[in-house]
């Protein structure tokens, strides 16, 4: 009799616990089987950026009663791509996934994405109408795989009470990295450091083509690291020198108390390089005077693409309504939305010239320099190693830039070292 | 003179060390419900904030509306530990129990089991279990997030129960199967009540883990009725740092009910254990 009890106590709890969440699965399946497609979309954002695409699909629902797209919303990238590989892996992946250029070739030649360049056709979509850049950034062998969405480029965010207080004229277009070093030195001091700059590649990289040089030694089919050359020393020099020499930049121990974002925002940071991704947060600070400037000029004008793409998956459950979503929200309509939220740079040239992203009434009031910037934007290789290769480089970068004794000819012996393999398992999976 | 000095010496001592260690695990709370009260918007603090200026209770109440989820991701919750935390307590107690009165090879092959189970990596599972859920339809259900109560949560619980068990005298077991008692019954009326201590530190254990579990519901659950607390504040994480005081109220809102749970645990097998000490 006891053991009876006990049995289908534990049998009733687990029932009645998967019955209860079964009854809102079931429901779904109904809609799905009343002629109702669920599409799956999935990405990586701020709760601001969740209710902007809570906007975007209601708008692209509207006209489409029979799909209803379902988001998932993740805090973090890192979360957003081990949900990614865990769900292709298992089977069961999403419908439409948004990724960064630099990430998501790696999902190509495992074989996750399905291309979407031959669905645009159908979807009413013309590539003429999209900058350059970003449609490249996305083609890996020979196909354009996702859409891109937007088109931002490494900036430098500027307070502008700090500069007034320093007797500081706005940074002027075309400015060189001297007077950039020299307006840093001039912002620093009680407490307040010049500049904010992330030891990392992305930061590094347009520093070097500004100087003239290169970062690897093909774009397209990298094999190794170029910055033993003398121009793509002369940016690590410049850098470093800005960190070590002339202590413009918050130390490591800084950066442990309180990151360059949060710097920035509590005013403790003169000027701070980033792309678009900061706008949403620095128009919330209350008090906060702020502005961008184009980056320093070399002996060359150049900046870093970042751009994100709206990818399909190749075993999808609903391709057309996902290539339909897809070409919706990096289309006019979808990027219109987007680009209100504050955090893209448009991928369509008329929207990027519209009033929804140039909208003169909220900052930055320097919003062109983002559309000069698609100019002279080169971007880094796309290779399946390559967010892996990142992190090596920028764990060396770190060093360089904050540990003693650590020069930068150890740099770039180790940047060369730690990824010559990474290059070439790249390599062999083309 | 020296003697009756130290004891009292040695108990001051003792006492500073302790709310040295207490203040250091003291300071992270502290720090999360100060700045819960925070007015959002406002350049964060530099360094230490006793109390902001003004103090701001209206985050607890803001949290739910930044993130519409919030009501669901606390039902949810609340559904998984309800669940999960009883039936991995039964299973767990089960299970050490087969382990405290095995003899033999099959003790070592129980324990080796056991062992080799704890040693795995949970990432070397993510994939297998993905397929094993969509293979039974869980995925996306909370069931999948629940189903590791199915075996006890972590082998680890069900070593504490076998070992808890084994310092009951065999002579119990031994007279209740003379009695005639299975050995189901024999684990329901001589060594649960026995292993009541060890079952509120398991509960305890459990109801954390799976309070707090961020993993599993990022994997295998992703409509927006599926998420969770955990889910919900990694989603608040993402927040720029003026919005921290949300995030903070966010924190807070969940540890309360880990921190009532902890508290009302602690005394149950604290004071069971000492019973239990002078009866013996």
């Amino acid at each position: 009799m006891k053991k009876q009890s006990i049995a289908s106590v534990v049998l009733a709890v687990m029932l009645a616990g998967s019955m209860t969440i079964g009854t809102d699965r079931a429901t779904a399946t109904t809609r799905a089987g009343g002629g109702t497609t669920v599409l799956r979309f999935q990405f990586a954002g701020e709760p601001e950026d969740a209710a902007v695409y809570d906007l975007l699909i209601e708008a692209f629902e509207k006209g489409r009663p029979k799909i209803d797209v379902e988001p998932t919303v993740y805090g973090s990238k890192g979360d957003l791509i081990q949900s990614l590989i865990t769900s292709f892996a298992g089977g069961a992946p999403p419908d439409v996934f948004l990724l960064n250029y630099r990430e998501y070739s790696q999902f190509v030649t495992r074989g996750a994405i399905a291309p979407i360049g031959p669905r645009l056709d159908e979807q009413g979509v013309d590539l003429d109408e999209y900058f350059r850049q970003p449609l490249r950034a996305f083609t890996f062998d020979g196909k354009l795989q996702c859409l891109p969405q937007n088109v931002s480029s490494l900036v430098v965010y500027w307070n502008r009470v700090l500069f007034e207080r320093a007797g500081l004229e706005p940074p002027a277009p075309g400015w060189t990295w001297e007077e950039f070093r020299q307006t840093a030195i001039a912002l620093t001091g009680g407490g307040l450091h010049g500049l904010g700059v992330e030891a990392s590649l992305p930061r590094l990289a347009p520093f070097v083509w500004g100087a003239g040089g290169e970062v690897v030694d093909d774009t397209e089919r990298p094999t190794r690291f170029t910055l033993d050359t003398p121009e793509a020393r002369e940016a690590l020099e410049f850098l470093v020198g800005l960190v070590r020499d002339d202590g413009v930049v918050p130390s490591e121990v800084d950066l442990a108390a309180q990151d360059l974002e949060t710097r920035f925002t509590a005013g403790k940071l003169g000027m701070f390089l980033s792309s678009r991704k900061d706008v949403p947060a620095f128009r919330e600070v209350t008090g906060l005077d702020w502005d961008v400037a184009p980056l320093p000029v070399g002996s060359e004008h150049a900046t870093l693409l970042h751009s994100d793409g709206f990818c399909l998956a190749r075993d999808g459950d609903h391709p057309d309504a996902a290539a339909k979503f897809a070409a919706f929200a990096a289309g006019r309509a979808g990027q219109g939305i987007l680009s209100l939220g504050g955090r893209t740079v448009p991928s369509l040239r008329s929207v990027a010239n519209s009033p929804s992203f140039l909208d003169p009434t909220s900052p930055p009031d320097g919003d062109q320099v983002f559309l000069d910037g698609i100019k002279i934007m080169r971007r880094t290789p796309v290779i399946p190693t390559w967010p892996e290769i990142e992190e090596r480089v920028d764990e060396i970068l770190t060093r360089a830039f904050y540990e003693p004794g650590y020069t930068i000819d150890d740099a770039i012996a180790a940047i060369a070292a730690e990824t010559r393999e990474l290059f070439e398992e790249a390599a062999a999976e083309r | 003179m020296k003697r009756t000095s130290s004891p009292s010496l040695r108990r001051v001592a003792r006492a500073v060390v302790t709310a040295a260690i207490c203040s250091a695990f003291l300071a992270l709370p502290l720090f999360m419900l100060v700045g819960s009260l925070r007015l959002p918007g406002l350049p964060p603090p530099n360094g230490w904030e006793w109390l902001p200026d003004p103090l701001h209770w209206g985050n607890f109440e803001l949290v739910g509306q930044v993130l519409p989820e919030w009501s669901t991701a606390v039902r949810n919750s609340v559904l998984i530990v309800a669940v999960a935390v009883p039936v991995t307590v039964l299973v767990a107690s089960g299970a050490g129990f087969v382990i405290a009165t095995a003899r033999g090879t099959k003790l070592r092959f129980l324990i080796a089991v056991s062992v080799v189970a704890l040693l795995i990596p949970a990432s070397a599972l993510w994939v297998p279990r993905f397929s094993v859920f969509r293979w039974l339809g869980l995925t996306d259900t909370l069931a999948a997030v629940m189903a590791p109560a199915l075996y006890g949560t972590s082998p680890f619980y069900v070593l504490l129960f076998a070992l808890t068990y084994w310092r009951i005298p065999t002579t119990l077991f031994d007279a209740a199967r003379v009695e005639g008692a299975s050995p189901l019954r024999t684990w329901w009326q001589v060594a649960v009540p026995m292993g009541r201590p060890a079952a509120f530190a398991v509960a305890m254990l459990a109801f954390t883990f799976h309070w707090s579990n961020l993993v599993d519901p990022i994997l295998y659950l992703s409509s927006p009725d599926r998420i969770t607390l955990p889910l919900a504040l990694s989603r608040l994480q993402a927040f720029e740092p003026t919005n921290f005081p949300v995030l903070l109220a966010g924190a807070v809102i969940v540890t309360v009910p880990a921190t009532v749970v902890f508290l009302l645990a602690q005394r149950a097998f604290l004071t069971r254990t000492i019973s239990g000490g002078t009866r013996t």
